[in-house]
């Protein structure tokens, strides 16, 4: 390891585990779609697969009096419902699936990020602009199909003279279409930039080491490292819970248009 | 984990009995307990943490202003108004972009009431 230079971005390349094959295209080089399994999609499975054994474990045995992996279950579902129902009302748990899927996933999907050699799926934009477009796409299509053209009060707020409403409207489009992208901009680069930090005062680590009689001072870039491993936990975790909550207030918005 | 699956009513007597024997009127209660508490309008979005406060309001403003220069450069791209659209989008962006994060403190701010006790910041004519 020591002769490579050190690359704080080489965590996050993409690699193909086995290819599935090309659709589409005529057949020459680089035309069509290329689809493989990546290691990202591994790890998308990984995360999936962690959160479908850690409920069924938790639920296959429902005793009345909760054993420890059934507590651990409802105190996940206890958490999630009380977020949904403090942030959009009793009437928002019709979305609980879709916020507890989304929490769970991003929280998994980041604390496995956590562990060395270890892939970390919401590092990639795309991914967290397409959960951030799940949940835009749910607000639309729900607010329209809940309130028909009274969704467009969004655009409203109540209260403002009829000569400033023609200046407010553009400024309220943009801030509604302005979601998604601070949605998942915000995740991504929590989860990017720590890792990349990780990545630099652990490779400061190594190359003083190299360096020498300068290796004692090596402890201090190791012991910045040490610390950054437990911030990046708490930003794990405290990441995925405001994706979660922002989700929410979200829905809010399209079950009740109009501030 | 080698148990059977205990889903049966328990025997009346038994320790489990009397746990569980009240337990339909505890849920009753903690039903009743849950709508009295009436669930506030405002929307809450939780105690943050400093840092993440400080992302959270940076994303927002810089967000706008990432789409309205996207939406502006894409207007002036199909419609003969170049440089106009791109410029007044971009202001446009920034405006919202203020709105956001004016309304995201706005929710901070209701999450967590400030206490009317806070002292005023500290005067420097004590030393």
């Amino acid at each position: 390891m020591a002769e490579q230079p050190i690359e704080p971005i080489h965590q996050f390349r993409i690699t193909n585990l086995f290819d599935i094959g090309t659709f589409g295209g005529n057949g020459t080089e680089g035309s069509g779609t290329h689809l493989a399994f990546t290691n990202s999609a591994l790890f998308m499975v990984l995360t999936v697969g962690l959160i479908l054994a850690f409920l069924i474990l938790g639920s296959n045995r429902r005793a009345i009096i909760p054993g420890r992996m059934q507590l651990m279950a409802e105190m996940t579902y206890e958490f999630v419902a009380n977020m949904v129902r403090d942030t959009t009302g009793t009437e928002g748990m019709k979305f609980f699936p879709l916020v507890a899927s989304l929490f769970l996933f991003v929280l998994v999907a980041n604390l496995f990020g956590m562990f060395p050699y270890f892939f970390t799926v919401t590092s990639h934009l795309i991914v967290t602009v397409m959960l951030a477009l799940i949940v835009f796409l749910t607000v639309v299509i729900y607010g329209f199909y809940k309130n028909g053209p009274r969704f467009l009060k969004v655009f409203v707020p109540s209260g403002i003279p009829w000569y400033i409403i023609w200046i407010v409207v553009p400024i309220e489009v943009l801030s509604f279409l302005s979601r998604p992208v601070s949605h998942s901009l915000r995740l991504w680069g929590n989860v990017l930039a720590g890792h990349i930090v990780l990545k630099v005062f652990g490779g400061m680590v190594v190359a003083l080491l190299a360096a020498g009689a300068w290796g004692v001072v090596s402890i201090l870039p190791f012991g910045m490292a040490v610390a950054m491993t437990g911030l990046e936990v708490l930003v794990a975790a405290l990441q995925a819970f405001v994706f979660a909550v922002l989700t929410c207030v979200y829905l809010h918005d399209a079950m009740h248009p109009g501030h | 984990m080698s148990e059977p699956r205990d889903d049966k009513r328990p025997e009346p007597g038994s320790d489990a009995h009397r746990a569980t024997a009240d337990l339909e009127a505890r849920i009753a209660r903690a039903r009743g307990q849950r709508a009295a508490e009436a669930v506030p309008e405002q929307t809450r979005t939780g105690d943050l943490s400093g840092l993440s406060r400080g992302f959270r309001l940076g994303s927002e403003f810089v967000a706008a202003i990432i789409v309205g220069a996207g939406l502006g450069y894409l207007v002036d791209m199909f419609l003969p108004t170049r440089p106009w659209g791109l410029v007044v989008l971009l202001l446009l962006g920034f405006a919202a972009g203020v709105v956001n994060v004016v309304r995201a403190t706005a929710q901070m701010n209701a999450a967590t009431a400030v206490p009317k006790t806070t002292p005023a910041l500290p005067d420097d004519e004590d030393d």
